[in-house]
């Protein structure tokens, strides 16, 4: 559950299990510098004002507000008569009790719940006694909701910084590629066979270079949910064909036959075009570039009445994974020994890609392979409707 | 020798666009910034213009491109509305945004993805100075 949605409940539940008026959850932030430690006031129920993501929440110094100073301290609080009682600072209303008990995770104070009545003397023992185990049990889950927000902003800003890093790093790349394919064009001047082969080494590094910058951008492209293309219904049909097309002349460069097994009528998923391209140009890229010359490449696409999904096959009688090998395919930049001595250019980060686009559109990725037989590169999808 | 004004803010992409440019006999004229190319442009009257896609904006290329080929026909550059254009882009292969020349959105005549394959920016140089 999200953090607003757990304040949300803590909230309605406190106010409810006491049948009192109001009820607001504080959160504890320790402060920096200047500004020492504080409260926001994070989720309130039966008050006017709910602040939201968007607006600028109401900030309490614990040092002004005795009564979260104690709570914070672990004793909870009751305040009788916020007439006569100095404590009662920042009521949010004209209430006459308040309950104000802390939440405690771990040993640690991350805030304070307050329920009011307009009612004075609402309050007493009893009700801290019932509210305790519901501000222990809520403390855990903002806590646990507070860490999971935590880490899906640690992912937003890596994927942000990577996507920055690598827009950077493409235009030297690129200055750098045009300058040593001039040169290796002879625009430069004649050159002899010893700095032909070494522009050619500077080259291929370079090209290692670009795709390793392209696949870092999808990669965080892909982890980054904003960047997330928009979805929609996507004919697969389409998608293979055109990957198909796109890498036929690698194929018969390599000697390789690409062959594509047309199915059947147009089938639908959900997702984005461009996505589910990237998957197929991965997947059929990678079983040309590691199927020797003489090989086949087999790409065929058919649907699953039983289980209502499509699947896609990428069949090839390439040089195959080593067994030891399989269960680490999808991890970053991890490529198996076999594909690391071959001549191929590879920056380990196609299968991640892959794995995380078809995770994206709700499919499963498998995969059979021998050692020098070849390779299945299985994908499925949920079949799209059009109708739903 | 036909001239060819090169709009580019990166020093050494211009030295990796005129290497292939002047070995095939063609004068390469440069500018760094968009103003010094709209200036250029009325100065030497190129016979083709190789415009960066990203200069001190992401979309400087774009604007310079629009004022070049303005319809309006009171515009400052509409005795240079002829001169061909060819945008160099590295978004053409890089984002989903798949632009052809668009006479009111991008009026430029042809696209070069960077990095430059040398022979492929000869043949669209010599396609478009001949047309």
């Amino acid at each position: 559950m999200e953090l607003e949605q757990v304040l949300a409940c803590l909230t309605d539940g406190a106010r409810q299990t006491l049948q009192a008026d109001a009820a607001a959850v504080r959160l504890l932030d320790l402060g920096k510098g200047k500004v020492g430690a504080h409260l926001t006031v994070a989720a309130v129920s039966g008050l006017p004002t709910v602040p939201s993501q968007q607006e600028p929440r109401e900030i309490i110094p614990v040092e002004h507000s005795p009564l979260d100073e104690k709570a914070l301290s672990g004793q909870p609080t009751i305040v009788t008569d916020t007439h006569t009682d100095p404590r009662a600072v920042s009521v949010p209303g004209d209430y006459r009790s308040i309950l104000c008990v802390p939440l405690i995770h771990k040993h640690n104070s991350i805030g304070t719940l307050h329920i009011y009545a307009t009612t004075p003397q609402r309050f007493g023992k009893q009700d801290v006694a019932l509210l305790m185990p519901l501000a222990d049990l809520g403390a855990a889950a903002v806590a646990a909701a507070q860490s999971l927000t935590t880490l899906e902003t640690l992912e937003a800003s890596k994927a942000h910084f990577i996507r920055v890093a690598t827009h950077e790093l493409r235009s030297p790349v690129a200055v750098a590629q045009s300058l040593v394919r001039g040169v290796l064009k002879g625009y430069a001047g004649e050159l002899t066979d010893k700095q032909s082969e070494m522009f050619g080494r500077i080259n291929r590094r370079l090209d290692f270079l670009e795709s390793l910058v392209n696949d870092l951008l999808d990669l965080a492209a892909g982890k980054a949910t904003e960047l997330a293309e928009e979805e929609t219904a996507v004919a697969i049909n389409s998608s293979v064909g055109r990957t198909v097309l796109l890498l036929q002349p690698r194929a018969e460069e390599k000697g390789v036959a690409l062959t594509h097994r047309v199915c059947c009528e147009e089938l639908v998923v959900w997702g984005a075009e461009e996505g589910f391209d990237r998957i197929f140009v991965n997947l059929v890229g990678n079983a040309v570039k590691y199927t020797p010359s003489g090989g086949n490449v087999t790409v065929s696409l058919r649907r699953v009445d039983d289980e209502d999904e499509i699947e896609v096959t990428v069949t090839d009688t390439g040089i195959g994974i080593p067994q030891e090998a399989l269960p680490h395919l999808f991890e970053e930049f991890y490529r198996a020994p076999n594909a690391k001595v071959s001549n191929e250019i590879g920056t380990g980060l196609g299968l991640a890609i892959v794995k995380d686009l078809v995770d994206r559109y709700g499919g499963r990725i498998d995969v059979e392979s021998k050692v020098r037989q070849g390779s299945t590169f299985t994908v499925t999808f949920p079949l799209f409707h059009l109708d739903e | 020798m036909p001239k060819i004004l090169v709009i580019e803010d990166d020093s050494d992409m211009v030295a990796a666009l005129r290497m292939p440019l002047e070995a095939n006999g063609y004068e390469v004229l440069t500018a760094s910034t968009g103003e010094e190319g709209l200036q250029k442009v009325k100065e030497i009257e190129p016979d083709l213009i190789i415009l960066d896609v990203m200069m001190e904006t992401t979309t400087a290329g774009f604007q310079i491109s629009l004022q070049l080929r303005s319809p309006d026909s009171k515009s400052e550059y509409a005795a240079y509305r002829h001169i061909p254009i060819l945008m160099l882009t590295a978004i053409h292969t890089t984002t989903s945004l798949r632009f052809g020349p668009d006479e009111a959105y991008l009026p430029v005549d042809d696209f070069v993805d960077k990095p430059i394959d040398p022979d492929v920016l000869l043949e669209k140089v010599r396609a478009l100075i001949s047309s």
